[in-house]
């Protein structure tokens, strides 16, 4: 294992170097760095071509230059930009910025995407089926910069308007009931009386949820509170038990209701600490509460005990989630009053010099993430779902799914443990493909959000055929992506065992 | 708790040394090809079967709807299986032994058609819930499947896949599974099986694969082991082991086979009873070596016709059938091996025959001419090509 | 002279079963392909964009059915809005036709529709000059590093694995940069020269397993020289792949090409293209929003019906994903 991480550390190091290489030539080539000077009319022009000459060493050959670059990066000094300025000092406010977009929309479009593919695999052919592969071939359509623009457009400065009196109207409502009709219809197989009646289910459901919030402007002043926080707590560990370790059983059942009682009581009885946490603060409950997990299904569990605790901690963390989403809403009022009623921001990562407690400063900071990170996702999201879904197509048609379900396996035990796991080996490829596509995204995301991010320093770079930023920018991502490539890498060898790390 | 296998086996029925070589010594007559796969099964059986029919399939039909049409894979097959007997399914490939087994299993695809009736023990299996069928899955009705290489999960040991087994039917710790399915692998013969358990299917050869397929089919004490083709994708030097282990295995846990294959020296030297299935319809059915010496209907003298021959020396050429078999889609009317059979005759092209008793007892053909095939010694002179019979 | 008889005997009865073997194959490629309901409305649809596009407003000099030209100004007509119409008058809309500009007009009064028309047909050849190359780039490199293994392998491959690392829109920006003022041939040429790595990828894998099958093994036996079997063996049964990869290319190269105007390292003013007009146009969302709204569509309509394509082709070479199992 060590050997092998070893390994391709070593070959990435040299394949990253040849990329710096070629990048560095091609930036440097790319136009006249004193293009603008030339123009300049100002008495001063001969003596300022002259000083940035010197600063950029325009009197040098190329490969010459990219060898003092190397050399001096070596020794960590990434040198200064065309004008002056220290790279390292820009990068460092950059950096955290665009990480930050970047791996939130990773890894939500992970997450969304292989769930909806699985679950558009398992229902083929439906109506859910059909409609997310026509979404998903539209979002593979779908110019990043033009979304972006619109999303800014439509969700941020209208939904802003809206929040000052946040009643839908009742047409809407109407659309959002049919939309959850829909939704519920097409994810149900079986006759046509079937399906309209799960369709009936869903128009009433959420025609009366959107009814409730309009009613008592819940959207102004949002929140959960202990029932809904226990409901979905309660909802959730029946869910994950039933995934994990089957309804037939009551241990693990019990476990997992448990949990989600326990931590719905703790978003009260924990109230002191949830007022103003730290991050620190949130990772140590977080920690508790796998241990905690862990403890009840062991206790619990009875024979099924691997089950029961896989159920519990997975209880026990959506119960935790709800709590702390339920604490983002109850601040939303008054964050949303401090930034004079536009909580969803359309201009850069964070409200200059704001303050605030921990859930304020999160909220502004997911306020501003929240429209950068949907316009990303979108078509990583697309092809997740196209990869996942067509992997589970494949891997459900083969002959160990058809053994495990000779041996009388519940389909569930199928799914998950034979098919699920075989499915996602493919998966782990595109990640690492994929993540180089979401890089590129957050360049033109990030310029169309006006974040001063890492995406930025390289299009300014690049304008001004300055290669020292354009180089730090590329030995951040491309480094991220040698990293990224690597956990795939891992992460395929723990999934697959004919794959073993040497 | 089920309680491991503890039937005492008895070495000498398992020994070929002690096979009395000439039993069979017609059938063998037609079947040298046999001998070599598989040194002659002994159906000196440790228990005999009995008359109880375990499993009994009533007119089983599966169609598949495609784009091209309705593909009429298995059209109206009823067998019946005896406790402890082996049963043997034989057919080209697509003449719907598979496809009519997975019926039984209830494996087929959703998109699949199936009518008629599959009683295990009385009770409709068709009709059960899906719950109950699951419970018999595995349990009471186990299958192997063709190809060892792929019916193993990649991803998990050997151990879990058999301790998954029973935990499917059975809440025990997971111990105790583990530990009969290291008594399973011992009884199909790999060695160091404790160590076995934690190897992945990459790190077996086929022949190992399928003996813990057999092991994986055998762990719940089944009444019935389906084996689909089970020796088909291994090595040939293979094959005789895994069939021997296969009965070895049966007589252990006391269960009935349906055994499917297309090589008919697998079933002379295996199978108490044969159905000889084409295009969909069993076409003849009875005890092994009355089908095997005297068969009634053509296409299965055709068969045994079109294995080759040590015996004869350089001189008899191999018969294959002429043709191929129809399509199942736009199948012909009459009988559906009337466009390849010698015996061809008006009749055969407009009236598709019934499988009917035939001269002896037990022994059915669906054939309008299976007295002609009585009148003859050797029923397959038919398919001697002219050249052969001028010579 | 008996032994080259011997040689190319069976090697053109090969390439005669061959040919017989490619024209069922290719009704059935074909029939597989018309049967998929999207792909057919897409390629409907991108030829309805394509012939729009370079008949509307001409292409070459040849002078289109469009009376106004994408360059010059003219008095602005309803405030620049669009006259399209298409709302008939007994549903209480102005009935249909086009109007003056159908598409509005700019800020300084150029009809728009000529313009979109004129970006269209930039992005259009920009992303198909990018799909050629890379297609034709990287399935020599795929192939001979398929093929040959050994050294060569390892040396393209260790190339490939660079270039794959910096991701596309940043080479490919830096390429823009360079070469964007250059016009849209030059820039989709050189586009074409940086992405071909993934297209490499792919067809080194495709080959790698083709080349152990025995059809090369006999023409291998058979003393048929590397060349031809690399091309009149193996290339053969990659078509299929090649074929939807390119396509496949030829959208995601709108986008990029898009992309790159939209960060200003594309297709630079005055001449356009359907990612450089938004960028023009960027801060007109709240004011003029059609100069924003019809590049935007066509971009996904071109695309859209490009993926479209893609899949119908990925179904009609790729039978194993055929609706029902029998």
């Amino acid at each position: 294992m060590i050997v092998f991480i070893a390994r391709r550390l070593v070959i990435s190091f040299f394949v990253l170097l040849a990329a710096t290489f070629i990048i560095y030539v091609l930036t440097a080539l790319s136009g006249d760095p004193l293009e603008d000077l030339r123009q300049d009319n100002s008495p001063q022009k001969a003596q300022k071509i002259a000083d940035r000459s010197e600063r950029m060493q325009l009197d040098l050959p190329i490969p010459v230059r990219y060898l003092d670059w190397l050399g001096r990066t070596v020794r960590g000094d990434l040198g200064v930009n065309r004008d002056g300025q220290d790279i390292a000092t820009i990068l460092g406010d950059a950096l955290s910025a665009t990480l930050q977009l970047v791996l939130a929309a990773t890894v939500l479009a992970i997450t969304v995407g292989v769930i909806i593919g699985i679950v558009s695999a398992l229902r083929q052919y439906s109506g859910f089926d059909y409609t997310v592969t026509f979404a998903a071939f539209v979002c593979f359509s779908l110019p990043l910069f033009w979304v972006a623009v619109m999303l800014k457009q439509y969700m941020a400065i209208e939904f802003n308007n809206w929040l000052k009196n946040p009643v839908i109207p009742f047409p809407v409502i109407g659309l959002l009931a049919l939309l959850g009709g829909l939704i519920f219809g097409a994810l149900t197989t079986g006759d046509r009386k079937r399906r309209l009646m799960a369709f009936a289910v869903g128009f009433v459901i959420s025609g009366a949820l959107f009814t409730v919030l309009s009613s008592t402007r819940w959207f102004a002043d949002p929140g959960l509170g202990l029932p809904l926080i226990l409901a979905f707590g309660l909802a959730s560990a029946v869910g994950f038990t039933a995934l994990s370790a089957g309804l037939q059983y009551r241990g693990p059942l019990y476990a997992a209701l448990a949990a989600a009682v326990i931590g719905a009581m703790c978003s009260e009885l924990l109230n002191p600490l949830l007022i103003d946490p730290t991050w620190l603060e949130i990772g140590g409950l977080v920690l508790l509460t796998v241990a905690v997990c862990v403890g009840l299904g062991y206790g619990l569990g009875g024979l099924q005990r691997r089950q029961a605790i896989i159920a519990t901690v997975l209880t026990g963390l959506f119960t935790g989630g709800m709590v702390f989403l339920d604490r983002m809403l109850q601040a939303f009022a008054s964050y949303s009053a401090s930034v004079r009623g536009r909580p969803i921001s359309t201009i850069g990562a964070r409200t200059p010099n704001y303050t605030g407690d921990f859930w304020q400063l999160n909220l502004d900071s997911a306020g501003h993430l929240l429209l950068p990170s949907m316009a990303l996702i979108l078509i990583s999201l697309a092809t997740y779902t196209r990869y996942s879904r067509a992997s589970m197509l494949e891997v459900m048609n083969q002959d160990y799914v058809r053994t495990g379900r000779a041996k009388g396996l519940p389909e569930r035990t199928v799914v998950v443990k034979h098919a699920f796991r075989n499915g996602l080996i493919p998966i782990t490829t595109l990640m690492a493909f994929d993540f180089a596509g979401v890089i590129g995204g957050a360049v033109v995301t990030e310029t169309v959000f006006g974040w001063r991010g890492m995406g930025f320093m390289f299009t300014k770079g690049l304008e001004e055929v300055d290669p020292a930023p354009v180089m730090a920018f590329f030995l951040v991502t491309g480094t991220a992506i040698v990293i990224f490539n690597m956990i795939a890498d891992i992460l395929y060898a723990y999934l697959d065992p004919r794959i073993r790390l040497s | 708790m089920t309680t491991p296998p503890n039937v005492p086996l008895d070495p000498q029925a398992l020994d070929p040394q002690t096979i009395d070589p000439h039993a069979y010594e017609d059938a063998a007559h037609l079947l040298d090809s046999a001998e070599e796969v598989h040194v002659g099964r002994t159906l000196q059986d440790a228990r005999p079967p009995s008359q109880e029919e375990i499993l009994r399939v009533e007119n089983l039909t599966v169609e598949f709807p495609t784009e091209d049409g309705v593909v009429h894979a298995v059209r109206g097959v009823s067998y019946g299986l005896r406790e402890r007997e082996v049963l043997g399914i034989v057919g080209e490939s697509g003449s719907g032994k598979s496809v009519s087994s997975l019926a039984v299993m209830g494996l087929l695809p959703k998109n699949a058609r199936v009518k008629g009736r599959i009683l295990f023990r009385g009770d409709d299996m068709l009709k059960m819930s899906a719950r109950k069928q699951r419970g018999l899955r595995g349990r009471k009705i186990a299958m192997i499947f063709q190809d060892p290489m792929t019916a193993l999960n990649p991803v998990h040991s050997i151990g879990d896949q058999l301790a998954e087994a029973v935990l499917a039917h059975e809440l025990m710790p997971r111990k105790t599974a583990l530990a009969r399915a290291k008594e399973m692998l011992d009884l199909v013969g790999i060695p160091q099986a404790e160590a076995r358990l934690r190897s992945y299917p990459h790190e077996f050869s086929g022949g190992m694969r399928q003996r813990a397929m057999i092991a994986m089919a055998v762990i719940n004490n089944p009444d019935v082991i389906i084996a689909d083709e089970p020796t088909t994708a291994l090595d040939v030097t293979v094959q005789a082991q895994i069939l021997e282990k296969l009965l070895e295995v049966k007589d252990a846990v006391n269960a009935a086979i349906v055994l499917i294959t297309h090589d008919l020296g697998v079933i002379a030297g295996m199978a108490h009873r044969v159905l000889v299935m084409y295009a969909g319809r069993p076409v003849e059915l009875g005890d092994t070596d009355p089908v095997f010496e005297e068969p009634r209907m053509p296409y299965t003298a055709g068969l045994l016709g079109s294995i080759p021959s040590l015996e004869g020396g350089g001189s008899s050429r191999l018969r294959p059938i002429k043709g191929t078999p129809p399509s199942l889609i736009n199948l012909p009317t009459g009988c559906p091996f009337s466009p390849r059979c010698p015996l061809a005759t008006d009749v055969c092209r407009e009236q598709e025959p019934p499988l009917a008793e035939t001269d002896s007892g037990g022994h059915y053909a669906a054939c309008h001419h299976w007295d002609k095939l009585a009148a003859v010694e050797d029923p397959t002179v038919f398919f001697r090509t002219e050249s052969e019979t001028v010579a | 002279m008996t032994l080259s008889a011997q040689a190319s005997g069976p090697d053109t009865g090969a390439a005669q079963g061959m040919t017989i073997v490619a024209r069922t194959q290719g009704q059935m490629i074909r029939r597989r392909f018309f049967r998929h309901r999207a792909a057919l409305a897409g390629m409907i649809l991108f030829g309805f964009v394509v012939v729009l596009s370079f008949s509307s407003i001409g292409f070459m000099g040849v002078p289109g059915w469009w009376d106004k030209s994408y360059l010059t100004t003219g008095a602005l007509v309803n405030q620049g809005k669009p006259t399209l119409s298409v709302v008939p008058e007994f549903l209480g809309g102005s009935g249909i036709h086009l109007g003056e500009h159908p598409f509005g007009q700019d800020d300084i009064g150029v009809d728009y529709f000529a313009k979109t028309m004129r970006g269209t047909q930039q992005s259009i050849i920009v992303a198909f000059l990018v799909a050629i190359v890379a297609t034709t780039v990287g399935t020599l490199v795929g192939a001979v590093s398929g093929y040959y293994r050994g050294k060569t392998e390892a040396v393209l491959m260790r190339f490939t694995d660079v270039m794959i690392t910096i991701p596309v829109l940043v080479i490919a920006a830096v390429v823009g940069r360079r070469f964007g003022a250059s016009g849209v041939v030059v820039l989709g040429v050189f586009i074409g020269l940086v992405i071909w790595p993934s297209m490499a990828r792919l067809l080194r894998g495709e080959f790698l397993s083709l080349r152990e099958k025995e059809f090369v093994e006999a023409a291998r036996a058979l003393g048929t020289s590397a060349r031809r079997i690399i091309f009149r063996h193996i290339l053969p049964n990659t078509v299929g792949v090649i074929i939807v990869s390119a396509t496949l290319t030829v959208a995601n190269a709108v986008l990029l090409e898009s992309a790159l105007s939209f960060l200003g390292l594309g297709v630079q003013a005055p001449d356009t293209s359907l990612g450089q007009l938004i960028n023009e146009y960027r801060t007109a969302m709240v004011t003029r929003p059609w100069l924003f709204w019809w590049p935007g569509i066509f971009i996904i309509a071109i695309a859209l019906s490009i993926n479209f394509i893609g899949d119908g082709l990925r179904d009609a070479f790729d039978p194993r994903q055929t609706r029902v199992r029998a």
